[in-house]
């Protein structure tokens, strides 16, 4: 192939991959904010984006429609059967919550780290390529979406928000690999157990809560939730439920293998939390000295 | 035909590649098989084969930095794969026959070798870790697989498209 290995595209070849390794290692970087030639491109495919993807998720759920509407006979009778616990369920709840409401004003405590307003947000596309956990969504800056919030589906926690545009938001999933990725979380009890989400198990599609007091006795079947103490995340949002509990590498903490209670395929809606009370800034549950030293 | 038709086939495909992505990973006998849909560069390829390979390129750059700043956030790993493929698909088709069913074959081949890249480049940078046995029976069959139905079914079409073009661009030179 002489003409291929001409002076002048070679030299022009060269500097092609020069630029683009060195655009690679820059975009590589932990960036905060995409730049402004990235937002905007983002926001104009984002926007061809929705006007694709949002017929295709009304035929989807035509079909889910079917689906549900095949197997009522059998989920009526399972409910109804929990109609009954349902009901007694539901007393409870109400007496707690006004007890909580009025315990609350003797105290004087009006904030509360559950309180979050949802932002419903609609997904419209998922990284085709795969290789991150990664979804995208309609919501952005304008419609109050900022970096590192919760998202959740009715069924749990899912992700968080890595980075904004004006109109688009991308969220990294649970399921993803990558090791600076943590949610403080804790386990639901009677007391209430803090450690740190760290990591998924690819072969067993399960999360891995890790630094948990290996002098707390905690068992299958628990339910992890959010403790909201990293600072962005409220508290409270169901993450999933132990599976089985280890120590770790080093037999210093506990390590508990986590089922998701939310399913990260087939993902169309979506809640972005934003939490009612005063927000740190950082990610949640990052570690505080790799954070200083970004600051000096 | 309007001279905006290979363009636009273009753009259409890179809007449906993650509406296609929002199906996957399926869940099949308990293990996620990863269906990745590379609709576009298999275009691009069929346009650098049959039309002009210069145009492949820059389509095939433009697309790539419109998927790496949306997608990847990795801005420069699609805009220079994508053209990359057009360039060896140009080169490979000089020796071989232009049939249907070879360029078929050769796109499939080049769309397991960007999978293949990719794999490696992932893994370089540490953001998967996963060995070649699981890559290769989670992600790269079933993406070959759909992704060679696709081109079966459409391949055709796109031929049709890209020469009638071609013939209507010879008739008319300006």
């Amino acid at each position: 192939m002489p003409q291929f290995f001409s002076n002048k595209r070679l030299i022009l070849l060269l500097v092609g991959v020069i630029f683009l390794v060195a655009l690679i290692s820059f975009t590589l970087r932990d960036r905060d904010h995409a730049s402004l030639p990235e937002q905007i491109i983002k926001d104009v495919v984002g926007f061809g984006q929705s006007i694709f993807s949002k017929p295709t998720q009304y035929i989807t759920g035509v079909f889910d429609n079917v689906d549900s509407l095949l197997n009522t006979y059998e989920e009526n009778k399972r409910l109804k059967s929990r109609l009954e616990e349902f009901a007694k369920l539901q007393a409870d709840v109400n007496d707690l919550a006004s007890e909580n409401t009025r315990l609350r004003e003797i105290v004087d405590k009006k904030d509360d780290l559950r309180d979050y307003e949802p932002i419903q947000a609609t997904v419209i596309a998922r990284n085709p390529d795969q290789w991150e956990e990664k979804v995208i969504l309609d919501r952005g800056t304008v419609h109050g979406v900022k970096k590192n919030m919760a998202v959740i589906t009715a069924q749990g926690l899912i992700g968080k928000i890595k980075l904004t545009t004006p109109l688009t938001s991308t969220v990294e999933l649970l399921s993803t690999q990558d090791p600076n990725y943590r949610v403080s979380a804790m386990v639901a009890g009677q007391n209430e157990v803090f450690g740190l989400i760290e990591g998924y198990d690819e072969k067993r599609k399960e999360l891995i809560l890790k630094r948990i007091d290996s002098n707390i006795k905690i068992e299958k079947g628990q339910k992890i939730m959010s403790s909201g103490l990293g600072g962005i995340f409220p508290k409270g949002l169901l993450i999933g439920e132990i599976t089985e509990v280890t120590t770790d590498d080093f037999g210093l903490t506990k390590l508990a293998y986590v089922k998701p209670a939310a399913e990260f395929a087939l993902l169309d809606h979506v809640m972005i939390a934003k939490r009612s009370m005063v927000t740190i800034d950082g990610t949640d549950g990052e570690d505080s000295t790799t954070k200083e030293e970004d600051e000096s | 035909m309007n001279r905006l038709i290979i363009p636009s086939i273009a753009v259409v495909l890179f809007y449906l590649e993650p509406v296609f992505g929002l199906f996957s990973p399926l869940d099949i006998g308990g293990e996620y098989r990863f269906l990745i849909p590379r609709f576009l560069i298999m275009y691009l390829i069929f346009i650098s084969i049959y039309y002009s390979r210069n145009r492949a390129m820059l389509y095939a750059l433009l697309f790539g930095l419109l998927y790496d700043v949306f997608f990847i956030d990795i801005i420069g790993l699609y805009s220079f794969l994508y053209p990359l493929m057009c360039l060896i698909a140009s080169f490979i088709v000089k020796y071989i026959h232009q049939h249907l069913i070879v360029t078929t074959i050769m796109s499939l081949i080049l769309i397991a070798g960007l999978e293949f890249v990719l794999y490696y480049f992932f893994s370089f940078i540490g953001l998967r870790d996963m060995s070649l046995q699981i890559f290769v029976r989670e992600r790269l069959i079933p993406t070959m697989i759909a992704n060679s139905i696709f081109l079966v079914v459409l391949g055709w079409a796109f031929k049709y498209v890209i020469n009638a073009r071609m013939l209507q661009r010879l008739n008319q030179p300006n």
